[in-house]
């Protein structure tokens, strides 16, 4: 478990020496350190410092969150829902950060009001499915998760209509590359939510993991056990909510990777929460490292993350299920 | 708090005792070891695999592009110098200390210190002759004459022009060199150019621009049109550019410019994309790029400065082409006012020469897109090309971008012609040999035009859209004006490209299918 974590931190020190401009490691460590020690990296050119520090270094760490995000929240998603198909989007999160993604492209373009937008709308989303489970009283989270689904089809039909009527050179390809997940544009100044909302998530989700144990068991057995479960769920998605939130807005749509990191971690660990949700933070962020290279390093242009999550890891997950002997 | 938890934990150990006897537990534990060790084995293979990747990537992606590019302009400057030197060597083994000049100079009394400078700078240790009249060389106020098409010469300062008095090879090197970077930057030392400018591009940003403008990216195909257009095209390192990514438009471009196969990069730098890495390679001083590009954010991070242009309308473009001439220097900002000149020029003769029309005897045309049943909006620039061709655009009612109609409705638009343009794979046989559309007129009268392209499409706001309004207005009225898309392109990318266009080349152009 100890090395799963470590596993992110050593990928982030590898990943920040690739790319199509060559910098020895030697060179990124001096770069890195020149913050604190000013001379430490003279005779670098000023564009590689540049690019290691202003580009690389949020790419690489807004990869590693967004990653370790997404472990988190599934696991404590699939935990309270008790079902493993449920990932981070089950209550319309991803769909309505889409929406707002699209309309803010097509009416202002400016980034941080797409950012502000996707955020905005994937809370409206959750809330909607959220408020509107309340309508209905009995079992409350199965009605909870038909909201979530519904919910996210509008949200998906609203985004169609967009993109049918966005500008076909300059808007839709724009919101068609948002939605399909893309961490090129991170600079420093839109990682701040991002680092604030994500690290106070986790250190949430780290310390409340032994209570997604008792959720996982039901509700009669939480409240037998001192918990109570309505107010821990609520306080849950809430968290997981705000979470995915930010990781969308600034990254784009990136499926997969909530709904099988947890599914990796299990493999790996087994059901206990204890550890699941440690492995799945550590698993998430260096699997979103390792296919965000892959996006920045391997063509000419981009390639979207949406499209490559799923290229890499299936492969991934089958041959962790080959291996696998632990219990689900 | 602390009386939850440990309920929790036991909680959990009482079952996972439960399900497994307790040895089993115990493999479980050496198994899940094991297991850790294949999951960090085989990211650990992935990592080298994609560092190995990079690697490749990067040896099979070309790396040398950037050495071509950084060594291809110079090289030529180099051979020409050291030839000059060697010529210097022969005059003077043979002659001894030549007291003779190499050519004469005439120049205003306010010139004769710039002259000298770039005359002592091109030619070491020699010194300008200046005489009165009947000189090699004539320094002097560029004078603009409104008639007919504009010309331009050879701008070393702003206003002030070099005019070749006879043929000598020196001469001409001179003047080349005068309006070469290398040039400029002999004036920009001796105080005659400032060395940096301001300037505000097309999105408001203001950026302070490094003279001699040289190692330019540009990440957007009318862009790169609009550098080739005023003579600057030397100072490229990268492009993106419009109409030259199948084989006709690439071969042609190869022919405009040699560096063409190693400058296009598309794959790196275009309005969707932009590899910062692969940018940071070549150390631009200038990116150039569309105020719409979704890079916009992360380029900034790098210090470099960035020029957006948005150029749709005919105001916007030509405010655009001022900018890049002011850019580029005094001869491209020369070369750039001759391009405004000569649009201007375009649309007030056509004007002209078609009298009043009434709004009956103006011809009705509709652009369709890529597809028949996609036409253009009146905000698009093909609208501005249409009415300044003197026609009406039927579709100029609606909004946006292409917009998808019906054919019942442009069947009651009823348009006389009908122009499709040289991309996408549209085609006039799409709509000619259809049978739906044979109820038009435009498609009963054969009048079913594509719009015509040497490498750009003659419709796209760029340089080369002055020639899609002649060609546009012979094909509307013919025999109205006096305009013929052959002799206008002849002249226009001899001038303006300076490309020798062959004359089977401007038929192919011209010739209506």
């Amino acid at each position: 478990m100890g090395l799963i974590l470590l596993l992110p931190i050593l990928l982030f020190v590898i990943s920040l020496t690739l790319g199509r401009y060559q910098i020895s490691a030697p060179d990124v460590v001096r770069v890195l350190l020149s913050p604190i020690f000013p001379d430490i990296a003279d005779g670098i050119p000023l564009i590689a410092r540049q690019l290691v520090l202003q580009v690389r270094v949020p790419r690489v760490l807004a990869a590693l969150l967004i990653g370790a995000s997404y472990g988190a929240t599934g696991t404590a998603f699939q935990a309270i829902f008790k079902n493993p198909l449920v990932d981070s989007n089950i209550l319309g999160v991803t769909s309505g950060a889409g929406f707002g993604a699209a309309i803010a492209i097509l009416l202002m373009r400016s980034t941080w009001q797409v950012q502000l937008s996707a955020f905005a709308f994937g809370l409206v989303a959750v809330s909607l499915s959220f408020f509107g489970s309340r309508l209905y009283k009995t079992t409350p989270l199965l009605v909870l998760t038909l909201m979530g689904i519904l919910v996210g089809s509008l949200f998906n039909s609203l985004t169609s209509l967009l993109k049918y009527v966005a500008d076909p050179l300059d808007a839709l390809p724009a919101i068609t590359f948002w939605l399909l997940g893309s961490l090129t544009n991170i600079t420093w100044n839109r990682m701040v939510a991002l680092v604030v909302i994500t690290l106070i998530g986790l250190g949430l989700f780290w310390l409340l993991r032994w209570r997604l144990n008792i959720l996982s068991l039901g509700d009669q057995e939480a409240k037998s056990l001192g918990v109570d479960p309505i107010q821990m769920k609520i306080m849950i998605i809430f968290i997981a909510t705000l979470m995915t939130a930010v990781a969308v807005s600034i990254s784009g749509v990136i499926g997969w990777v909530g709904l099988v990191i947890p599914h990796a971690g299990r493999l790996i660990v087994g059901p206990d929460h204890k550890r699941l949700m440690p492995v799945s933070i550590g698993l998430g962020g260096s699997f979103m490292i390792l296919v965000d290279n892959v996006a920045r390093t391997l063509l000419p242009g981009e390639i979207p993350l949406g499209v490559l999550t799923g290229l890499i890891g299936v492969p991934l997950l089958i041959i962790l299920l080959r291996r696998a002997r632990t219990g689900w | 708090m602390v009386n939850d938890q440990q309920s929790g934990s036991i909680t959990i150990k009482t079952k996972s005792v439960n399900q497994k006897h307790p040895i089993e537990a115990l493999r479980k534990v050496g198994q899940m070891k094991k297991q850790q060790f294949w999951i960090i084995l085989v990211y650990i293979l992935l990592s080298i695999v994609m560092i190995g990747c990079t690697a490749a990537a990067t040896e099979i992606f070309p790396q040398e592009t950037e050495q071509e590019m950084i060594a291809k302009p110079p090289v030529d400057e180099i051979e020409e110098v050291e030839e000059v030197s060697e010529d210097n060597d022969r005059l003077q083994d043979e002659e001894g200390i030549s007291s003779e000049a190499r050519f004469t100079i005439t120049a205003d009394s306010v010139l004769q210190g710039p002259i000298t400078e770039l005359y002592e700078g091109f030619f070491e240790g020699e010194t300008p002759v200046f005489v009165n009249a009947d000189a090699d060389l004539i320094a002097t106020r560029s004078i603009s004459i409104n008639t007919g098409r504009p010309t331009f010469e050879a701008t070393f300062l702003p206003g002030f022009v070099l005019l070749p008095g006879s043929e000598s090879l020196d001469v001409r090197r001179f003047i080349n060199f005068a309006i070469s970077p290398e040039g400029q930057q002999v004036l920009i030392d001796a105080g005659e150019l400032p060395a940096v400018i301001s300037i505000t591009d097309q999105a408001g940003n203001s950026l302070e621009i490094q003279q001699p403008l040289q190692r330019v990216i540009s990440a957007f195909g009318p862009a790169t049109s609009i550098v080739y257009s005023i003579g600057a095209k030397e100072t490229l390192v990268a492009a993106s550019y419009t109409g030259a990514g199948d084989p006709q438009g690439a071969s042609v471009m190869e022919r405009i410019d040699p560096r063409f196969p190693t400058l296009a990069s598309d794959d790196f730098f275009s309005r969707q994309n932009f590899n910062i890495e692969e940018a940071a390679i070549l150390d631009p001083h200038l990116i150039i790029g569309s105020a719409r590009s979704s890079w916009l954010d992360v380029v900034d991070q790098l210090g470099i400065s960035v020029f957006l242009m948005d150029a749709e309308t005919p105001q916007q473009l030509q405010e655009t082409v001022n900018l890049f001439g002011e850019m580029f220097g005094p001869h491209s900002s020369a070369q750039a006012q001759a391009w405004i000149e000569y649009y201007d020029f375009i649309i007030t003769e056509i004007a002209d020469q078609m009298g009043d029309l009434s709004p009956e005897e103006r011809v009705k045309v509709l652009f369709t897109g890529t597809e028949p049943l996609r036409v253009a909006s009146g905000d698009m620039y093909q609208t501005d090309m249409i009415e300044a061709a003197g026609g009406i655009s039927v579709s100029a009612d609606l909004l946006g971008f292409w917009n998808d109609v019906n054919l019942e409705q442009i069947a009651i638009w009823d348009p006389d012609i009908i122009i499709v343009p040289p991309y996408g794979g549209a085609s006039v046989e799409a709509i000619t040999e259809s049978t739906e559309w044979q109820i038009l007129t435009a498609v009963q009268n054969g009048r079913v035009y594509r719009m015509p392209r040497l490498v750009a499409p003659w419709d796209t706001p760029g340089p080369d859209s002055v020639m899609g309004i002649v060609w546009m207005v012979e094909r509307l009225y013919p025999g109205l004006t006096a305009f013929s898309c052959e002799s206008e392109a002849e002249y226009f990318y001899n001038t303006f490209l300076n490309y020798a266009i062959s004359g089977d080349e401007i038929a192919a152009i011209c010739l209506v299918e």
